[in-house]
């Protein structure tokens, strides 16, 4: 069964075509890797996905229910990390857990035990009072990761996930996308980081241009071959590599 | 004599905000802005001449009004690399650079001060001189003293970023507020014990009595207030973590909406709290005091006390919009279950619970100190509320929950001035014209403030749906 469902979508910005006649489908229960080089279409992909930018042209589905006609539904359903959002400046990590909660009608009990076990995932329990401006860089990513997956939604949208955070944390986290996919739900990351999509993912779908040019399963693929050789074997043809290298 | 690397660094800085600004409005548009200030400053003069305002009294209003835009520039030292992001965006500023590149933080601040400096005298000032010039050189006045005036109100201006700059900067060093503060009101009790006139230390002295003294001592208090505030002020200043009590909770349990209450608690724990709110309606009621108490003097007509606070304090609305809505950007909401439209109620739902509580109490100070009928005070008090609600209402529209350096756009300036002369140029002509007041000009008056509620609603409800439609691109 279908999570995701895209038909034929275009989405322009003036003279840039960001998403040209893209088609795409994600099955339920799947890690799908949106993998692709900066300016490849990726985020305005999940713009488009989750409702926060309207395509030109096209039709799509995000757990049978059609984004551009009521985004608000998707994005009840779906969790979101957006690649250059930070928590609120004045908010607390506790408080902004607590505005989520409210936005999305969780009772109080439920806000606070959640709190509590993302906190204590994190390691960030003695920051949960800390004004959010004044945390790390990757501390403020952890609480937006965590915000994402707060709800334990059906399907999760995260945009480049482990920028800024420390070697252990990105392991953590890694792991634990893998099992929040294993237990039937659908995970959709968007990213350039190569290695972490041969990594951890189900499927891997190469963007550029605003074009689906291929998907692998990177568990699929031989011995001798790797994600890296398939990726710059699409991307890279352009580049001349022994000129790079001098 | 600057050396090479802070000539290049202050070179960097002017294309930097030409760039920023034009890259914002467009390059044509952001051009046309000096016309237009020249335009709306030509229009005002004239018009506050015709109503036999006296020249004298708007070239003073005019110094004001430089120094009170100068104090506002200078708080971008207020707000940080953050707050900057929520503002303009994900950038980058070379005045932040103190840590990549071989500069000191001080030499950065002073460059940064001497091109705002610049680039305001050239684009904002000089257009505000030039707009006076008509009627100046129709009274008899020269173009030398032209060029005089846009050097003292370049000083006016250049007094109130240093004194921004440098409250900042000693707030920064951890001075508490209730010492500084004292200060102020301990220097001001020792200028009028000693009689000195607080005019002479600025720069407006010296438009009204040009001299050597009267131009070196404001210089001395810019040069002295420019070398605390470079030597104390530090750009990223809070590294420190701050903790503090959760009250998201209890807040929304009173305020029933979770972006209001977000909304509430940004303006509460951003620099200057609550303060800053009171601060600009401290500063509008200042206006309207001095207004009142000389404009019967200069024009032989008492004014309406309870018709010019009413309508001056109203324009409170622009300033509470700029605090609701400098730390967020509609985007931190929209991957949340949430709409353009509840976004933008929540910010009106915030408005109204502090917006026109703060102008209402200067309203009710102003009016128990200076005085008037029951009558006028209730029609001056709907007239508050109608003023503040329609500039609130017409801001929103024109600039979205974006801030309000949209305003440097020519055409949205344009627009915003236009809007506001067309429904308060009668007010004020009304208020400082026509005495005394008849029953039946208060209940226009007051039938006037329920339509401007009314238009301020209206624009919102617009604004609404125009915004919804540009977001969602």
């Amino acid at each position: 069964m279908a999570a995701i469902d895209i038909e034929a979508v275009t989405k322009r910005f003036g003279d840039i075509v960001a998403l040209d006649d893209l088609s795409l489908r994600v099955d339920t229960g799947e890690l799908y890797g949106l993998l692709g080089p900066n300016g490849a279409g990726k985020t305005t992909l999940m713009g488009v996905l989750t409702g926060q930018v309207r395509p030109d042209s096209g039709s799509l589905a995000v757990l049978g229910t059609d984004p551009i006609a009521d985004p608000i539904e998707v994005r009840r359903r779906v969790g979101i990390l957006p690649e250059r959002e930070s928590p609120p400046s004045f908010l607390t990590p506790r408080e902004y857990f607590q505005f989520i909660g409210t936005v999305r009608d969780l009772d109080d009990d439920q806000v606070d035990a959640l709190t509590a076990t993302w906190a204590r995932r994190f390691g960030f329990e003695g920051k949960l009072d800390v004004l959010a401006t004044d945390l790390s860089r990757g501390q403020q990513q952890q609480v937006m990761i965590a915000a994402a997956f707060f709800h334990t939604p059906q399907a999760v949208f995260i945009d480049e996930p482990l920028t800024n955070l420390d070697p252990i944390v990105q392991e953590r986290l890694k792991r634990f996308f893998v099992r929040y996919q294993a237990e039937g739900r659908t995970v959709v990351l968007s990213t350039h980081n190569v290695e972490v999509a041969a990594e951890i993912c189900t499927k891997v779908g190469i963007i550029h241009e605003g074009r689906l040019l291929t998907e692998i399963e990177p568990a699929t693929l031989d011995t001798d071959a790797s994600l890296v050789d398939v990726f710059t074997e699409h991307i890279d043809t352009t580049l001349d590599w022994e000129e790079l290298d001098a | 004599m600057p050396d090479s690397t802070t000539r290049l660094v202050f070179i960097g800085m002017l294309r930097e905000e030409w760039r920023l600004h034009s890259r914002l409005f467009g390059g044509v548009r952001f051009a046309l802005f000096p016309l237009i200030v020249f335009g709306l400053v030509t229009g005002a003069v004239w018009l506050l001449t015709y109503v036999e305002t006296a020249i004298e009294t708007i070239l003073l209003g005019i110094h004001l009004l430089v120094f009170l835009f100068g104090l506002h520039t200078g708080s971008v030292g207020f707000i940080g690399r953050d707050a900057l992001r929520n503002l303009l965006g994900d950038l980058t500023l070379l005045v932040f650079s103190a840590r990549t590149l071989p500069i000191s933080r001080r030499r950065l601040l002073g460059v940064f001060i001497m091109k705002d400096l610049l680039y305001y005298a050239g684009l904002f000032l000089l257009p505000v001189a030039l707009g006076v010039a008509p009627i100046w050189l129709l009274e008899g006045g020269s173009i030398a003293e032209i060029a005089w005036l846009w050097m003292t109100l370049l000083g006016m201006f250049a007094l109130g970023i240093v004194s921004t700059l440098t409250l900042i900067g000693l707030a920064g060093r951890g001075l508490p507020r209730a010492l500084i503060a004292g200060a102020i009101i301990a220097l001001i009790a020792a200028a009028w014990y000693l009689e000195i006139d607080p005019i002479g230390l600025t720069a407006y002295g010296a438009f009204i009595e040009p001299s050597a003294p009267a131009v070196l001592v404001p210089v001395g208090v810019i040069v002295v207030l420019g070398v605390i505030a470079t030597v104390s002020f530090t750009v990223e200043s809070h590294r420190v973590e701050r903790r503090t009590q959760p009250r998201y909770r209890r807040w929304f349990g009173y305020i029933g909406d979770p972006i209001a209450t977000k909304t509430l608690l940004d303006v509460d724990r951003s620099s200057g709290g609550f303060a800053k709110v009171l601060f600009s309606g401290a500063i509008l009621f200042g206006v309207t005091a001095a207004l009142v108490e000389f404009a019967g003097e200069v024009t032989g007509i008492e004014p309406s006390v309870e018709l010019a606070y009413g309508m001056i304090l109203g324009l409170t609305g622009f300033t509470t919009y700029n605090w609701l809505t400098q730390s967020d950007d509609i985007e931190g909401y929209l991957f949340h279950p949430l709409d353009v439209a509840s976004v933008y109620r929540a910010k009106l739902r915030a408005f109204f619970i502090i917006g026109p509580v703060v102008a209402l109490v200067f309203y009710t100070i102003g009016v128990l100190w200076q005085g008037g009928s029951l009558l006028s005070a209730l029609t001056g008090a709907i007239l508050t509320v109608g003023v503040t609600a329609y500039v609130f209402g017409v801001t929103i529209y024109l600039a979205g929950i974006s801030p309000n350096e949209f305003l440097f756009d020519s055409l949205l300036f344009t627009l915003f001035a236009g809007a506001m002369m067309v429904a308060l140029v009668p007010l004020l002509v009304i208020a400082f014209a026509v005495s005394p007041l008849g029953v039946e000009v208060l209940a226009a008056v007051g039938l006037g403030g329920v339509l401007l509620f009314a238009l301020g609603l209206l624009a919102f409800n617009r604004a609404v749906d125009r915004w919804s439609q540009l977001h969602l691109g």
